[in-house]
């Protein structure tokens, strides 16, 4: 597994290299951006500064723009990484080398994870260079909690790699990326405390914001960064993000292996 | 010994589709089918487009799970021990896939072979050997988007074996590729048997191709097995029937009467055709036996001008057409 | 003329074909838009939303829904345009538009054909958007019954040009993608999509008259919610008329340059 998953880092490294994604870079980082300015925008001069009295009381401070900075930066790191992780199966085979990725016995957990770390190299980038523009908005770090919130981050990124994995059988069982994302990521925007607390979300939406990982990513890491709180206060948090990636991955790869089958007899060569 | 027992698969495609209704259509690809493979051989399986080939190698790779019947190669089951399978075997394709373009060609192999879990002194060894047999040493740092096609065709190859596989699978190695390569390819794939002791099972619709390098040759059709035999004795059965077009600029009625007089006494069939212009006639004799001189000394004795003389090896489509009608009668 | 009209019927029947069953239109232009409007309502609770609140310099709180609404409304219809832009693209790619280009019909016969074609087959989506606005949400001001064609009217035609902008755009760039990240999201955000311009300072300002969702947007909303007379709404209108003016002779210089670019490189990438 593990040599399975440093050829594919390799591999991964040596193509990005030679043809960097740069359209894809610039606009994960500008739809980062727009959602924090555009936070800025409706904070600063449209509403002045006046919250809604609930808010501090649902979203645990009293700092909107941090938070809103803190939501928008995390939502688009879990959205490139689920792009990226979901995609790379039905990218081999639009380009034509899923069956001779498939023709040999690898680990395909090898390979995704391979997949995942080479393209944190990446994501991980796009996250910092929206967080300094957040900073430069605004963003507090003055109760950062360093330690917690790198481990936060860290299981957030396992969080979003298995949530990948079910997105990525979903989609190869369809055989399309475009609907199928982009009604995930939608979905998130609104169902996991990006914007604005999910306390004002109605009851009804509570269970879609309970199965996506990034809800309690998202609250652990707010309580690390902006409140400088260790792991202690965010174990429940931690724990339902654990349960999440823990079914995501079993589901996940039992999809993948059962979806692949189904791509190969859909191959018309 | 890989054995096939049996097979069959069955695909289901979808035909239509109306707002969120989806109707499906089923085509049986491979309907019963068994043969073996032994180290050191191999084998032909010919067919027209359409016939199975392909799903049938899919098969024998893993890639595709039949609905019903067995693969095993060397005791392992193809579905169940699949991995130990995939160790075993590989396959080489047709075509421009199955390559990562940005790569080069050595980052390729090298790729490909730590999929297979081979130890890295092992691989890098293997690698310089195979692109030298490929006779890509000199392009093994370029990116094979840069390849030519025959290129890219030798790169597959050493894909193929990167894994120093005990059974290939070669689907139509020799499509579109160049004449010389195609040769060079051949001889190639018969030294992997002969001299490396691999089971290759090629397909073809080139019966050249087939008559040149099998031990054994499985014709399917419509997905079935319409005849196993040694590629001589096929030729000798099967694709026995030669035709032959001679032009000539006339032909009187005494020349024809007395043609078709010997023709009789071989068996064969003749046609007349004459020209647009009218200005040469095309006789088209069909024959088992080897007539070609008879009739040039008859037309010479008759005062005729061959204008051009064409024979005509048999056609696969003719060939698997005269087999399924016969098993049908 | 004869020729602008029937490529413009030819490109509108093919759209029809290639969009009507698609399930894309459902997601694109239904559940995503509807979503993303929640959710954008949403993004207004953490702040006050009182009688006293700042923003009831530019709307009164009870008429936000109607103000996102008709923002929507008029941010979907300029959307769906960038979709038909983006299939332009593939088609470039697949060789069929140099086909198209081989033929002597008028470019811009073209491109707008496909525009107003692929408008046409979601407008029944954005009726349902009008018939909710209309039953649903308080705060509808009309000065009469024309207000409702009108502002429809006034939408239709600034979407058209719109999406005939982008396809001369998309039709000759490398990488749609980028383009679409450029225009795209700036728009939701700087033509006062879900927050009034009037708020903003005034370098963002600045950048919304650069897009021509603004101005339509503004005489909507004048039209709608503040029950404008013709009158009212007529400096605003002639506004908006030169700025469509402009981006007609912007997409025909692109198509223009472009052309004489394929006929000496032999390729349609102009940027
Ligand atoms: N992915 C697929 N889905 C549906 N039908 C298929 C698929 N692949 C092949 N077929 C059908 O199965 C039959 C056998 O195809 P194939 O094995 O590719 O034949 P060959 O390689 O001999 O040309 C053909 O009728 C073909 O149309
Ligand atoms: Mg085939």
């Amino acid at each position: 597994m593990l040599q399975t998953a440093k050829a594919t880092f390799h591999r991964n490294m040596i193509s990005m290299i030679r043809a960097y994604p740069w359209s894809f870079f610039l606009s994960h980082i500008l739809s980062g951006i727009y959602t924090v300015l555009f936070a800025y925008f409706t904070y600063t001069y449209v509403f002045e500064g006046v919250l809604d009295s609930r808010f501090s009381n649902y979203a645990g401070t009293n700092d909107y723009l941090s938070y809103v900075f803190l939501g928008g930066a995390l939502f688009s790191f879990a959205v490139s990484t689920l792009m990226n992780v979901s995609r790379s199966l039905i990218t081999e085979q639009r380009e034509g080398t899923l069956e001779a990725l498939l023709l040999t016995p690898s680990s395909r957990k090898g390979y995704f994870l391979g997949n995942v770390t080479q393209q944190i190299t990446r994501t991980l980038l796009e996250f910092l260079i929206i967080l300094i523009f957040a900073f430069l908005l605004g963003l507090q770090f003055k109760h950062i909690h360093f330690l917690s919130a790198i481990f936060i981050w860290f299981c957030a990124v396992i969080g979003f790699f298995s949530q990948a994995l079910l997105l990525g059988s979903v989609m190869l069982y369809f055989r399309d990326t475009y609907i199928t994302q982009n009604t995930l990521f939608v979905t998130m925007a609104f169902v996991s405390g990006v914007t604005f607390p999910i306390g004002y979300l109605p009851e009804w939406v509570a269970p879609l914001s309970w199965m996506m990982p990034l809800t309690p990513a998202l609250e652990a890491f707010r309580h690390s960064v902006l409140e400088g709180q260790g792991l202690a206060a965010s174990g429940s948090q931690l724990l339902h993000l654990s349960f999440l990636s823990f079914l995501y991955l079993i589901v996940g790869s039992l999809g993948i292996k059962k979806t692949e089958k189904i791509v190969v007899e859909k191959i018309f060569s | 010994m890989l054995i096939v027992d049996g097979v069959s698969k069955v695909y289901q495609s979808k035909v239509r589709e109306k707002l969120w209704k989806t109707t499906y259509k089923e085509v049986k690809a491979v309907e019963d089918l068994s043969f073996q493979i032994e180290p050191g051989k191999i084998i032909g399986l010919l067919g027209m487009n359409g016939a199975g080939k392909t799903t049938t190698i899919k098969m024998c790779t893993t890639l595709l799970e039949p609905n019903s019947g067995s693969i095993t190669v060397d005791g392992y089951d193809a579905v169940k021990d699949d991995r130990k399978v995939k160790s075993l075997v590989n396959m080489i394709a047709g075509g421009e896939r199955m390559l990562y373009w940005r790569l080069t060609g050595r980052e390729n192999l090298n790729y490909f072979g730590n999929l297979y879990g081979i130890k890295e002194a092992t691989l890098k060894q293997r690698i310089d050997l195979l692109l030298k047999e490929v006779g890509l040493e000199d392009a093994a740092d370029t990116p094979v988007e840069q390849y030519s096609k025959g290129m890219k065709q030798r790169l597959q190859i050493a894909r193929g074996l990167i894994n120093d596989p005990k059974y290939l699978f070669l689907d139509e190695p020799t499509l579109g590729l160049d004449a010389p390569i195609a040769k060079h390819l051949r001889s190639y794939v018969k030294t992997l048997a002969k001299e490396k002791n691999k089971g290759v099972l090629l397909t073809s619709h080139y019966i050249d191709e087939v008559e040149e390098l099998c031990d054994e040759v499985y014709i399917l059709d419509k997905g079935r097995l319409i005849l196993h035999d040694t590629p001589e004795r096929l030729t000798a059965s099967v694709f026995k029937e030669n035709s032959l077009h001679i032009w000539v600029p006339a032909l009187p009625n005494r020349t024809q009467k007395e043609l078709e007089k010997l023709l009789r006494t071989y068996h064969a069939k003749m046609e007349i055709k004459q020209s647009i212009d009218l200005e040469e006639i095309e006789i088209i004799i069909k024959t088992e036996q080897e007539i070609t001189s008879s009739v040039l000394a008859l037309l010479s004795n008759h005062q005729l001008t061959v204008l051009k003389l064409v024979v005509e090896q048999p056609k696969l489509e003719d060939a698997i057409l005269h087999l399924a009608e016969r098993r049908i009668g | 003329m004869i020729g602008w009209i029937r490529l413009f019927l030819a490109e509108l029947k093919k759209e029809h074909r290639n969009m009507f069953h698609s399930r894309l239109v459902y997601f694109s232009l239904l559940i995503w838009p509807v979503i993303g409007f929640i959710t954008s309502y949403y993004s207004f609770k953490p702040f006050s939303l009182n009688d006293n609140s700042p923003i009831t310099r530019f709307v009164p709180p009870d008429h936000l829904v109607l103000f996102l609404l008709t923002g929507y409304l008029a941010y979907l219809f300029f959307w769906s345009l960038v979709q038909s832009a983006w299939q332009m693209g593939y088609e470039r790619q697949s060789g069929t538009l140099e086909m198209i280009f081989l033929t002597p019909v008028h470019r811009l016969a073209l491109i707008y054909g496909r525009s107003f074609s692929s408008l046409l087959e979601s407008v029944w989506l954005f009726f349902t958007f009008v018939i909710m606005i209309l039953f649903i949400v308080e705060g509808i001001q009309v000065d009469g019954w024309w207000s409702f064609p009108f502002a429809f009217f006034i939408l239709f035609i600034s979407a058209v040009i719109w999406g005939g902008f982008l396809n001369a755009i998309f039709l000759f760039s490398r990488d749609a993608g980028f383009f679409y990240t450029i225009l795209d999201e700036p728009m939701l955000i700087f033509s006062g999509v879900r927050i009034p311009p009037l708020a903003f300072p005034i370098w963002a300002k600045g950048l919304a008259l650069f897009f021509p969702l603004t101005y339509t947007l503004h005489i909507i909303r004048m039209l709608v919610m503040e029950a404008a007379t013709f009158i009212e709404i007529l400096p605003s209108f002639t506004v908006l008329l030169v700025v469509l003016l402009v981006l007609i002779n912007i997409s025909a210089f692109v198509i223009k340059k472009a052309e004489n670019h394929m006929k000496q490189t032999g390729s349609m990438v102009l940027f």
